[in-house]
């Protein structure tokens, strides 16, 4: 399935629960509302046609002014590639657990939650990850978190 | 260099100066035990550095290199240095049994040279029970890795420590039932006699050259006897990758070196075993009857530093198989049918 | 007599243990010898190396990105040039795509020799190790003499690729594959057919196709399973699609299928470096407009690039603002993954088979700590 193809096939299917961005690239990007996440990603994984089996990748984002969840995903058998991402925007950001579609996701998730503070209902083992288990100073990838010593690069000019 | 004349002259001399029984004998023997115990050290100082060397080679590297002609004194330093190490005694060990693992280990490693003929005449004491001496003593080493288990209260030790107590204990039968063979085709349990009912007829009287009962008690018994030393492929109760280090993981300096030399002299307690049974002992034309048996020992060692270097190793219920489904009924089956034909009489 | 009490025990294997291939903790629930249960912990190597990206220029993020998987450094390189390529459109001259394929197999190659020596020597054989090093050597000796360094690269650029090849290296090149053929059945030869090496390693630490796409594993360990995927033939990137290669697989999905499959992805490797070398063509290697290493600015857009390593899908998930640096590189390495499915390859094995499982999933732990 091209690029295309596989653009048409999703907004004949999913309709408006998945929205194209606009990314200025080949491969499709979407944008997912969070009350739809949990529903869209178990149709992209049992779609007969689609069948995202494998989760690629998983991880939060802090665009600065929101943040944000994306999800890679492929399919193995179907060979197709994905990308959709949730916005969030509330004070608390929740996203549903994945872990039940993609089991891959159980460690994604953990990290994501420790660095950026994204709680994920559901999962099972939300325990600290990476960080030392004493760790009280924040969530370390947000972009408002500054260490003391964490100096920013300044903007060159060109 | 025999050492019943070297007995009798120093016991005479110390009768002469006057002090009398017991203590001329337990003196003259006293002597006699420091004389093989300080040449066993030697030999595992050098053991080692051979073992250092041969792996280096095998790898594509030098092993020692630095200290001396291809790095000959490298042990001695490395002695000298565990030496001086510091002895660290974690807190939560069983302080008694901590501090006499590596002492029974150690001595129960050289406990088996009373019996074990050098040369000609070259015997601390010809028991008429030698061979089973050997194997009622060499079996201690595995209570000292007990003690040395529970004693460092450590879990990878304790693992080690179960680990070799099941193994050594399994692979004392087949070595046992090889031993017995030998015996069989002997007719006595001295190491002396045994020695001696393989001399002449070049190197055909060899034991080993009984087909086919000698061969197989020999492979039994080198197979049985790589286990007893801890080697690989059986070093499973000091397995690195999966144990650290197993019992020894929390001893340092004097008692580590303690243990790593006891190692090496049961290596060579091993060899030394299999040479009197299967190669004729000392016996040999021209050079003198200690350098063919160091010569014979030596290639025997070769031997299971070649297995070292080359095997992986095997899983603790895999090893445990092959002892008493494989080699069990083999050396039985062996003995059994050895003693047949000495019984009804057929040469071979 | 009543029966004897027993109880479950449980050891901390690691940190700082020989077989967990650097800081990897694994929580073990022991029955005597049985493992019961395994829990990795993992973050004694945190680095931080998303963050620190975050606050370089691009160029700056590829001698971090090198610390991500030093031992294929080559390809934590090229991910990402490839992700800022994607999304600036950046053509890469022809003569670079070449040297950059060729690097890309050679160190897979010397990573996979590199797990040749490790897992033999966690399985007890000492000497495979020294033999694993000694050709991986050649190709180290290979890249320090074309860029300098010996296990962190920074080598590929963005567009391209930071200097040009030395004269002696095709030559040197060619005799490295050679040896490395020959070489190669000696290795087959001591442990192939080694019945202890099979014993240790038939039948254990099953992943079957079903959980090995579940848990996202990938790479060596999942085409062990049965399962023909890789990115270089399924998602082409480069050149790979020029060059005649196979993509071998196991099926069986234990130890020693994984082991096999990688000595099978050597072979083919030196197969795409035997053709690159053919087909090397005279060029450029950097792009016409010259990126500038401080003042750099792709066009805002996000991407995300993967290819296969190793160690199985290596991917970088960026984002950019139009700025000179990057909002966000999220990196993703296939021993996380692997990682992440140890638990259940362990199901009441000995403690033996857990070390073995764990040096057949090639696990490194910068990769997964990051």
């Amino acid at each position: 399935m091209t690029h295309d193809e596989l653009r048409a096939y999703v907004a004949d299917k999913f309709g408006d629960k998945l929205t194209l961005l606009d990314t200025g690239r080949a491969e499709p990007m979407y944008e997912v509302k969070l009350s739809d996440l949990h529903d869209v990603a178990e149709s992209l994984r049992k779609d007969e046609t689609l069948q995202f089996d494998y989760l690629c990748n998983l991880g939060g984002t802090d665009t600065g002014e929101r943040l944000e969840v994306h999800y890679q995903l492929a399919s193995i058998y179907k060979n197709n590639r994905i990308d959709f991402k949730v916005m969030l925007t509330d004070d608390k950001p929740s996203v549903p657990t994945v872990q039940d579609i993609w089991p891959a996701a159980n460690w994604y998730e953990r990290e994501m939650w420790e660095l950026y503070g994204i709680n994920v209902e559901g999962h099972n083992n939300l325990t600290r990850f990476l960080l030392p288990d004493d760790w009280d100073q924040g969530h370390p990838m947000r972009k408002d978190w500054d260490a003391p010593d964490f100096i920013r690069l300044p903007e060159f000019k060109g | 260099m025999e050492l019943y004349p070297v007995f009798m002259w120093l016991h005479d001399l110390l009768e002469s100066t006057g002090i009398g029984e017991p203590w001329s004998t337990i003196i003259s023997y006293g002597f006699l035990a420091v004389t093989v115990f300080g040449t066993l050290s030697i030999l595992a100082l050098f053991l080692v550095w051979w073992e250092r060397k041969i792996a280096g080679h095998i790898q594509q590297r030098f092993g020692p290199m630095r200290t001396g002609w291809h790095g000959w004194y490298q042990t001695i330093m490395d002695a000298v240095k565990l030496l001086q190490k510091e002895d660290i005694r974690i807190a939560t060990r069983d302080k008694a049994v901590f501090f006499w693992a590596p002492v029974v280990c150690f001595v129960a490693a050289y406990l088996a040279y009373v019996v074990i003929p050098f040369g000609e005449n070259l015997i601390v004491a010809d028991l008429n029970v030698g061979i089973l001496y050997i194997i009622a003593v060499t079996t201690f080493t595995v209570i000292s890795l007990l003690m040395a288990g529970w004693g460092s209260n450590n879990k990878y030790a304790l693992l080690g420590g179960m680990r070799s107590a099941a193994q050594v204990v399994s692979y004392e039968v087949p070595m046992a039932v090889s031993i017995l063979t030998v015996i069989v085709f002997a007719g006595s349990l001295s190491m002396v006699d045994i020695a001696n009912a393989q001399q002449g007829n070049i190197i055909f009287n060899w034991f080993i050259f009984k087909p086919p009962f000698g061969i197989i008690a020999f492979l039994t018994y080198i197979t049985a006897a790589t286990a007893e030393a801890n080697r690989t492929p059986f070093d499973i109760p000091e397995a690195e990758q999966e144990l650290v280090a197993g019992y020894n993981v929390e001893y340092s300096g004097m008692k580590f070196a303690m243990f790593f030399l006891a190692e090496f002299v049961n290596l060579f307690t091993v060899s030394a075993i299999a040479v009197t049974l299967f190669f004729g002992g000392w016996h040999g034309p021209l050079l003198p009857s200690w350098i063919w048996f160091l010569l014979k020992t030596f290639a025997v060692i070769l031997l299971l530093m070649l297995f070292r270097w080359t095997f992986p190793r095997l899983r603790v219920d895999q090893l445990m198989e092959f002892a008493w489904k494989f080699l069990v009924p083999l050396t039985f089956a062996n003995l059994i049918l050895a003693g047949w034909f000495k019984y009804a009489g057929w040469h071979w | 007599m009543s029966a004897l009490r027993t109880e479950e025990f449980t050891v901390n294997m690691g940190p700082h243990h020989p077989s967990t291939h650097g800081v990897c903790r694994l929580i073990l629930t022991m029955d005597g010898e049985k493992v019961v249960k395994v829990e990795p912990v993992i973050g004694y190597l945190h680095r931080a190396l998303e963050k620190i990206c975050e606050n370089r220029t691009y160029v700056q993020c590829i001698p971090i990105l090198d610390r991500f998987e030093y031992v294929t450094a080559m390809s934590c390189n090229y991910v990402f040039a490839l992700a800022v390529e994607k999304l600036a459109e950046i053509e890469v001259p022809e003569r670079a795509e070449y040297i950059r394929v060729i690097m890309l197999e050679l160190n897979r190659i010397a990573s996979h020799l590199l797990f040749y020596g490790v897992t033999a020597m966690d399985i007890g054989a000492l000497t495979p190790f020294l033999y694993g090093l000694r050709e991986r050597e050649l190709i180290i000796d290979l890249f320090e003499m074309t860029c300098g360094q010996r296990l962190t690269y920074n080598y590929i650029r963005i567009g391209g690729v930071a200097r040009d090849l030395p004269p002696e290296f095709v030559p040197k090149c060619r005799e490295a594959v050679k040896i490395i053929t020959d070489k190669l059945v000696d290795y087959e030869g001591l442990l192939n057919e080694n019945p202890i090496w099979k014993v240790r390693n038939q039948g254990i630490g099953y992943l079957s196709p079903e959980d090995a796409i579940a848990y996202g594993v990938s790479g060596p360990v999942l085409r062990a399973s049965g399962v023909e995927y890789d990115i270089r033939k399924n998602d082409p990137y480069s050149i790979y699609d020029r060059f005649d290669f196979n993509i071998p697989t196991h099926q069986n999905g234990d130890c020693y299928d994984r082991y096999l499959q990688r000595l099978a992805e050597i072979k083919e490797s030196l197969k795409i470096i035997t053709q690159a070398l053919d087909g090397l063509p005279e060029g450029e290697i950097q792009p016409k407009k010259k990126i500038n290493a401080i003042t750099y600015k792709p066009p805002a857009g996000e991407v995300y690039a993967r290819v296969e390593n190793s160690r199985g899908e290596l991917g970088v998930y960026l984002i950019s603002d139009g700025s000179t640096k990057p909002v966000r590189v999220k990196t993703r390495g296939g021993s996380y993954n692997q990682l992440q499915a140890l638990p259940i390859m362990v199901n009441d094995c000995l403690i033996a088979d857990l070390v073995a499982i764990f040096a057949s999933l090639d696990v490194i732990m910068p990769e997964v700590d990051r």
